[in-house]
């Protein structure tokens, strides 16, 4: 009982990091209907820049959020201005192969530039757990939920409260109605593409303590934010919220029950299941 | 009237021409072996015949059925598994183990139909890196069935004996390359008999426009799964011949998403949905793989001076370039799909298509979205 | 016995009535107009009839067989066609290999489905344009090829959706006069227009629908003459 409990429990702090992945992959979706086969080497960047700033300067991982966050921005703001524009038009098939492409340069230069060795970022808590209702609970993934929480709660404040945010949705919703109504598409566009980027960064951050860092692993993040998104409902923030969690919680558990080597097995076979039964996903098709 | 490139077909649907120089390029592949006698340049041969079947093999589903499976590593995969676990393990000879080869790839093609070909949307795209990545990790952790990472290791082929006399004893790469050529002959000549025929201009009527084909009296469900069944099928054999031939396959080199994003590429380099683009892809491919494996392109730049072999950025180059393959494939899949998306074939008849164009125009729409084309 | 009869159709989206009760009867050989507002239901009900949305409640009668929920290729199979609204070609394609497709919903064999694409694109002039892309024709051009395609899988019934939509009053012409030749052939239509005139000189009867629901239904005259349909459609400036 008590495994039980407290594999679930980590199943759901990862679950809120997995979460973030797959809202910023969802917005990127919702937003100009692009697959973005890249995003796990989005999270990579971002674990690569925490690293970096770790190791030369000493700043402590969660910290360095606040750099990480509108560095990602940038550079997702830049990806989609110098690349993903030129396809927005293009066929789905063509977007698709040309994310693939760009996550495998950027995974192969890091890998050019910092081999494959596995790096680790090791704080003083790294291995340190808080107790919570007599259950170890793993200390940076603990904060890293508290973060993931409050960035959440300022993401659904901007997309429900400001006008930028209900833009971004406009657009989500009805690309050419929104244009029509005088929004700025293509601003959209980078605004959304820059989030996902900033939101996957962040995430790789708030994983750096508790992962290794090496180039490649963000393949098995891609597909898991796909099974997020698809399983909450392509375009829904809140169903790739709620996507995140199942997502934790079910690979924690196969972890443990299972082994550890196929724990993502589970998770890709839960994604054929919905495919199968429920492929508008557990909220159906839905707005942001 | 349907066109051989830009050459007019007659009514029977051949022309001479094109015919005669596939004809004799054929044969001179067929005598290759007997007048050049370097197993390098035969092995170059062989990779090349591998992968314009692969190519071919995608082709099918993807070119002309504009299915974009990202995930034929699983074909291959198995289809190499198969083959060899029973040859290594329960000493079957090949040539039986590939039927079930053949069996078990199309097993897992109609799985993945079924789940999405009823489906809108990229869940096909999706669905078939999953496949691919839920059998590449069995595989790697049924440590008991197939060695997981460690591999299987090929000891020895038996040898293949007909009617009494002795065929080959695959002990040189000789046998290889002529099964290597049947093969790619056998996946080119699959894809003009589903080019020249109704499945074809079905699975094209399916990738231009679903909804108009499916009220066009297409079944798409049945036609999608026919066009990705024929696809694995050759796509496994692929993956035998490749099992035969190196003698060693292990989860990574066979079911890797590098190797499915390759297939893919092989095809879009030439041009998607045409009979001869994989093999044009696989002409470019093949050679940059092996150029900057054998650290030619290092070599190169040494020898005309544009960069000291001892600098730090020679020494960069030559350290890093041989395993850069899987960069450049990247590069290649974004630079075409940004400036070449129909392929090198493609951009070549929008060449001569515009230096044809007469000079009456085509009158334009009348306004974007008035005239139904959005 | 009527060709199509729909029974007390009913569609639902969610909690949006697209189709509302709708009862009608389309008799062999006949040319039955389907008119309204935008928004009416007209393309939905095409959609459920030819097997794109299973109706919500309600019953589809074909040549005698209930087809509800049968998919839009059995449809075709059974002898009923349609054209879209926005134009479908299959623009790499040639304008031959396109009605091939059409023709080879009765026959396997390419032979015979490349003659009879040729003949439908002669019957409509078209045969000149045979090796053309079918994505560089002109608007009029594709409203054409889609019918010839579409006549190509020999239906009995032809369902037409907006095909003078987008088209000069030269094109008009020549698609109503298509109309007519092919009602001429044996086939009967379902026709929807925002072109009253056209409407007009070609419907045997019309049938009004308003906000999903069957407003009207007569012949040319008597549609036109109701005080409802004018005030909910054609306006009191109308010219019969």
């Amino acid at each position: 009982m008590r495994v039980l409990l407290q594999s679930t429990a980590s199943g759901i702090l990862i679950g809120g990091v997995y979460a973030l992945v797959g809202i910023g992959l969802t917005i990127i979706y919702g937003v100009m209907r692009v697959i973005n086969f890249a995003h796990g080497e989005l999270l990579m960047i971002g674990m690569y820049l925490t690293w970096i700033i770790f190791t030369s300067f000493g700043v402590d991982p969660f910290l360095s959020i606040a750099i990480t966050i509108p560095a990602m921005f940038l550079f997702g703001a830049f990806l989609q201005r110098v690349l993903i524009n030129r396809v927005l038009n293009a066929l789905p098939q063509n977007q698709i192969l040309l994310t693939i492409g760009l996550g495998l340069v950027l995974s192969n230069v890091v890998m050019l530039i910092y081999t494959s060795d596995y790096k680790i970022i090791t704080t003083r808590y790294s291995s340190s757990t808080i107790n919570l209702a007599g259950l170890p609970i793993s200390t940076p993934l603990a904060i890293s939920l508290l973060i993931t929480t409050v960035i959440t709660a300022i993401l659904y404040f901007f997309l429900l409260k400001t006008d930028t945010g209900q833009a971004i949705r406009a657009t989500a919703q009805d690309r050419d109605a929104a244009q029509l109504m005088g929004i700025n598409v293509k601003r959209m566009s980078v605004l959304a593409f820059g989030i996902g980027t900033a939101l996957a960064g962040t995430a790789g951050a708030l994983v750096s303590p508790t992962y290794y860092i090496f180039p490649q692993v963000g393949g098995a993040f891609t597909l898991k934010a796909f099974v997020i998104v698809v399983l909450g409902g392509m375009g829904s923030v809140i169903g790739a919220t709620l996507g995140g969690i199942i997502i934790g919680v079910t690979e924690s558990l196969a972890a443990v029950y299972v082994s550890s080597g196929m724990k993502e097995v589970f998770v890709y076979v839960l994604f054929l299941l919905v495919l199968l039964f429920k492929p508008a996903g557990l909220l159906g098709r839905s707005r942001m | 009237m349907k066109t051989f490139g830009r050459i007019p077909l007659t009514a029977s649907g051949f022309a001479a021409l094109p015919l005669l120089i596939v004809a004799a390029v054929v044969a001179a592949l067929f005598v290759f072996p007997w007048l050049v006698a370097s197993p390098y340049l035969l092995h170059l041969m062989i990779l090349l015949f591998l992968s314009v079947a692969m190519g071919e093999s995608w082709n099918v589903i993807g070119g002309y059925c504009g299915q974009y499976s990202v995930g034929h590593a699983a074909y291959f995969g198995v289809g190499a598994y198969a083959a060899l676990m029973l040859l290594q393990y329960k000493h079957i000879a090949p040539w039986w183990g590939v039927w079930v080869a053949i069996a078990a790839a199309l097993i897992i093609s109609l799985l993945i139909g079924t789940i999405c070909f009823r489906l809108r949307g990229p869940y096909f795209v999706l669905a078939s890196i999953a496949v691919a990545e839920i059998i590449r990790l069995v595989v790697l952790n049924w440590k008991q069935l197939t060695n997981g990472a460690e591999g299987i290791l090929l000891v020895d082929i038996p040898p293949l004996m007909l009617g009494g006399r002795l065929v080959t004893d695959w002990l040189s790469k000789t046998p290889f390359y002529y099964l290597g050529l049947i093969l790619a002959l056998a996946t080119l000549l699959v894809n003009y008999l589903v080019q020249h025929s109704k499945l074809g201009y079905y699975l094209q009527a399916i990738r231009e426009d679903q909804d108009a084909a499916h009220s066009l009296g297409i079944n798409l469900s049945f036609y999608k799964n026919v066009a990705l069944a024929i696809s694995a099928l050759f796509t496994a054999l692929s993956g035998v011949f490749y099992g035969l031939y190196i003698g060693f396959i292990d989860p990574a080199s066979v079911l890797g998403v590098d190797l499915s994003v390759q297939m893919v590429l092989i095809c879009i380099i030439g041009g998607i949905g045409t009979n001869f683009g994989p093999v044009v892809g696989a002409l470019v491919l093949v050679p940059l793989s092996e150029a900057l494996r054998a650290n030619l392109l290092s070599k190169f730049l040494f020898s005309i001076g544009v960069v000291q072999e001892t600098s730090r950025v020679g020494g960069f180059l030559k350290e890093n370039l041989a395993h850069a393959h899987v960069l450049i494939y990247g590069i290649l899949v974004v630079v075409v799909i940004l400036f070449m998306p129909d392929g090198v074939l493609g951009f070549g008849k929008k060449l001569i298509a515009r230096r044809a164009r007469p000079l009456s125009a085509t009158p334009t729409p009348l306004v974007g979205g008035l005239d139904g084309s959005a | 016995m009527a060709l199509l009869e729909i029974r007390h159709l009913f569609k639902f989206f969610g909690g949006l009535a697209a189709n509302s009760d709708i009862v009608c009867s389309v008799e062999s050989g006949m040319i039955m107009g389907l008119i309204g507002p935008n928004g009416s239901g007209k393309t939905t009900l095409f959609n459920c009839i030819t097997g794109y949305y299973p109706p919500t409640k309600g019953e589809i009668i074909f040549k005698g067989q209930r087809i509800n929920g049968l998919k839009p290729d059995r449809v075709c199979k059974l002898g009923m066609a349609r054209t879209w609204q926005k134009v479908r070609p299959l623009a790499k394609l040639s304008v031959l290999e396109n009605v091939m497709v059409g023709a080879l919903a009765r026959t396997g064999s390419l032979k015979v489905a490349r003659r009879a694409a040729l003949h439908q694109l002669e019957l409509m002039r078209m045969e000149n344009r045979a090796n053309s892309l079918a994505g560089s024709l002109s608007i009029g051009e594709r409203k054409k090829l889609e019918v010839a395609r579409v006549l190509a899988t020999q239906p009995e019934l032809l369902l037409l959706d907006e095909v003078m939509g987008g088209l000069n009053p030269v094109e008009s012409e020549e698609i109503i006069q298509l109309i007519l030749d092919i009602k001429k052939r044996g086939l009967t239509q379902v026709v929807i227009e925002h072109d009253m005139k056209a409407i007009m000189r070609i419907s045997d009867r019309v049938m009004v629908l308003n906000s999903g629901e069957k407003l009207a239904e007569g012949t040319p005259q008597q549609v036109v003459s109701n005080p409802d349909v004018v005030t909910a459609y054609l306006g009191s400036a109308h010219v019969a």
